[in-house]
């Protein structure tokens, strides 16, 4: 019965809990099924939302709750559309960028722990993939996606996908710095880089308390991350049709739509874990839905700006990354060394300088 | 690099612009007119005066109000005839609501090419208010055709004054909150203010016409210059800006929709009774005419030759967004690719009104 040899690993490895563990991971919890989920509520709400800010009625007919299941029904009818690829277009990159831009986006998932328990693997432990440097890993991803814009903007071989394309890296400029500049502070306070160990640091007083202003930088420049307006210039639709992508049709598409919501969840679940204190809270409910429900209500304020800001000019963005944000990202970074070094007993938890 | 912008590009409208990018400045710019001529100036040589009433209005539907306000205007002056005092008010009412709505579709423009799309559907909203009382008025929404040579077609509605009044005091407590929403805010006004400058002397040497060139700072309108219908009973301000950017621009139109609300107030309030049309006889005599009125756009002329016929000899209409469209490239020159919606949208072009 036993097999032998690399086949009886496999058989062994398959059959293992370690394995259907990971499955289940992947699969619903972490993984594809939470992200669709999620996906769908998402764009629903922002659907109905931002139609009450309008003045508008939104999505009505499809499904229970006026319409919950519009984007099931765009996404099937998106899904029967044929794919064209530009004449002049690079095929290979072309084809390539859309599902490594939903793989890319979707990887960061895999490193948020969504739960307080460090064991590596356990049930309990919503996490696809444990590691310490979990939070360098998901800020890795980030940083990557922009430069698979700007392959597929010049794949597309289209005037305005390239200038998507330029866009996106420019944008990657504007924020990038104050981001982990914003990042530095909460680390120095925490003393590590894993999300577990952040979030366990502000068990007696969240970041947002302790440093505003670094909260502030950070959510400004996590909307630029995700392309929200009023930063959603790579997309900017009046100015440059879709951006980088914008020749893609069909499926290709939908899975650059996915990852952009991929990407609004893994920054509001950043968001929460860095500065609003994680799964902390009450006991009544459990953990995961402290944090499910505090990244909800982030990515709300997220999709706010769209119903009450114009769009920003790409020389503004730029201006107000580094002759703002970095500065004040900057003085929280001082003002947390001051801290450390000369009032120590307001900061929990600091490792910093011993 | 050499951008098509448009015509199947989300802003551009049904025409285009070959734009010369370097890197993101537009180093230069040249529109592309002509997608939808219909030649309506040579179709109304070929139809009787009163047929022409609903092909000039389709010049520009929009506006169309003022639109055959010019028309009709310019028409009896070649006839010599005076319409009913009680017209000429109901002209202006029909005027000013044709002015209020046309803004409110250029603020909805202006809005979605900074990229604000609530109040891209406000405004759309709040135009119901008037289309509505237009329909009440008129029996149709748009394309009303409602001004005849010799006066107007229907005589006020009943309850359409009450109507009017209620109507007019929620759109002022809207017309706050658009300006709380898009005038002062920030992000609206780094996008607009100091971008497209244009200056007194070029917007004269331009002929550019209209609220662009009040909000350049020269204060001229042919409602209060050369006073037609019953405006010069009607003491309304002319706004003007000095900045000639644009920004000043959308104020200019933001404060025409207060005076707007104003007149039309003042001209319910004053208007008389009696006579709506007077009979006119199908032909005109032998002669030539301009005659212009103030659209929402600007300064509308109608040059219209008679040879004694039922048919105008020749129509040429002067339409205010062909000489504003001249002023464009002027502008757009040396602007980041991300102001060309903004600046096009600034200056309220209509491409039907363009190319005619």
């Amino acid at each position: 019965m036993a097999a032998v040899g690399f086949l009886g690993l496999f058989l062994d490895f398959l059959f293992s809990m370690y394995f259907l563990e990971l499955l289940l991971k992947v699969v619903v919890f972490p993984g594809l099924m939470f992200i669709s989920l999620f996906a769908m509520v998402v764009i629903w709400f922002e659907r109905k939302f931002l139609a009450r800010i309008h003045l508008r009625i939104g999505p009505l007919h499809v499904g229970p709750m006026m319409g919950l299941f519009q984007p099931i029904a765009d996404f099937l009818k998106v899904l029967g559309k044929e794919i064209i690829v530009p004449s002049n277009a690079h095929r290979t990159m072309y084809n390539l960028a859309p599902i490594l831009v939903v793989t890319i986006s979707g990887m960061g998932l895999a490193f948020i722990p969504f739960g307080p328990s460090p064991s590596v693997m356990s049930i309990k432990n919503w996490v696809i993939y444990y590691t310490p440097f979990n939070l360098l890993l998901i800020l890795m991803f980030f940083t990557i996606r922009p430069l698979i814009a700007i392959g597929a903007g010049w794949a597309s071989n289209s005037k305005f996908s390239t200038i998507g394309a330029l866009r996106a890296a420019f944008q990657l400029l504007a924020y990038e710095v104050p981001l982990l500049i914003s990042i530095a502070s909460v680390i120095m306070l925490a003393g590590s880089f894993d999300l577990i160990q952040i979030v366990q640091s502000q068990s007696k007083v969240w970041f947002i308390i302790l440093q505003p202003i670094g909260f502030l930088v950070f959510f400004v420049a996590m909307m630029a991350e995700l392309g929200r307006r009023p930063f959603d210039l790579p997309h900017a639709e009046q100015e440059i049709v879709f951006g980088w992508p914008t020749e893609y049709t069909g499926i290709q598409f939908m899975c650059v739509m996915l990852a952009e919501y991929i990407d609004l969840c893994v920054g509001s679940l950043l968001i929460t874990a860095l500065f609003l204190g994680g799964w902390l809270g009450p006991a009544f409910i459990p953990p995961i839905a402290w944090f499910l429900l505090k990244s909800l209500i982030v990515t709300v304020v997220i999709i706010m700006g769209r119903g009450v800001f114009p769009r920003f000019r790409m020389d503004q963005l730029l201006d107000l990354g580094w002759t703002v944000l970095i500065p004040l990202a900057l003085i929280q970074v001082l003002v947390v060394l001051a801290l450390a070094q000369f009032a120590p007993w307001i900061l929990p938890n600091v490792t910093l300088g011993g | 690099m050499k951008v098509r912008w448009g015509p199947q590009h989300p802003v551009s409208g049904q025409w285009s612009f070959f734009l010369d990018v370097d890197a993101d400045v537009v180093v230069g710019m040249e529109p592309d007119v002509g997608y939808t001529h219909r030649g309506i100036e040579k179709v109304a040589e070929n139809r009787t005066y009163i047929q022409d009433v609903p092909i000039v209005e389709r010049a520009c539907i929009f506006d169309a109000g003022n639109f055959v306000f010019g028309y009709v205007e310019a028409v009896e002056e070649l006839m010599g005839i005076e319409v009913p005092e009680r017209a000429k008010f109901i002209r202006v009412i029909v005027g000013e609501m044709s002015r209020i709505a046309s803004h409110l579709y250029w603020l909805c423009l202006m809005s979605i090419a900074v990229g604000l799309e609530t109040m891209l559907m406000w405004p759309v909203n709040d135009r119901e208010l008037f289309l509505d009382l237009l329909e009440m008025l008129t029996g149709i929404r748009l394309t009303y055709s409602y001004f005849i040579p010799g006066g107007v077609r229907y005589d006020l509605p009943a309850g359409f004054r009450e109507e009017t009044e209620r109507r007019m005091d929620y759109f002022e407590r809207r017309l706050k909150d658009y300006y709380k929403m898009l005038y002062l805010n920030r992000t609206f006004q780094m996008r607009t203010k100091d971008v497209g400058v244009l200056k007194q002397a070029d917007a004269i040497r331009m002929s550019v016409v209209g609220p662009n060139l009040r909000g350049s700072g020269v204060k001229i309108d042919v409602r209060k210059d050369e006073p037609y219908a019953a405006y010069d009973q009607i003491d309304f301000t002319v706004p003007t800006e000095s900045e000639g950017d644009t920004y000043a621009r959308s104020l200019v139109r933001f404060h025409e929709m207060e005076q707007s609300i104003f007149i039309i107030r003042e001209a319910l309030k004053k208007i008389p009774s009696g006579q709506i049309r007077v009979n006119v006889s199908p032909s005109v005599p032998k002669g030539e005419v301009y005659s212009r009125v103030e659209s929402a756009r600007g300064e509308l002329g109608y040059y219209i030759v008679s040879d004694g016929g039922n048919k105008p000899y020749r129509l040429k209409m002067s339409a205010p967004s062909f000489r504003s469209l001249l002023s464009l490239p002027q502008i757009m020159r040396g602007v980041p690719m991300a102001d060309v919606p903004t600046l096009y949208m600034s200056l309220d072009l209509i491409p039907l009104d363009v190319d005619r």
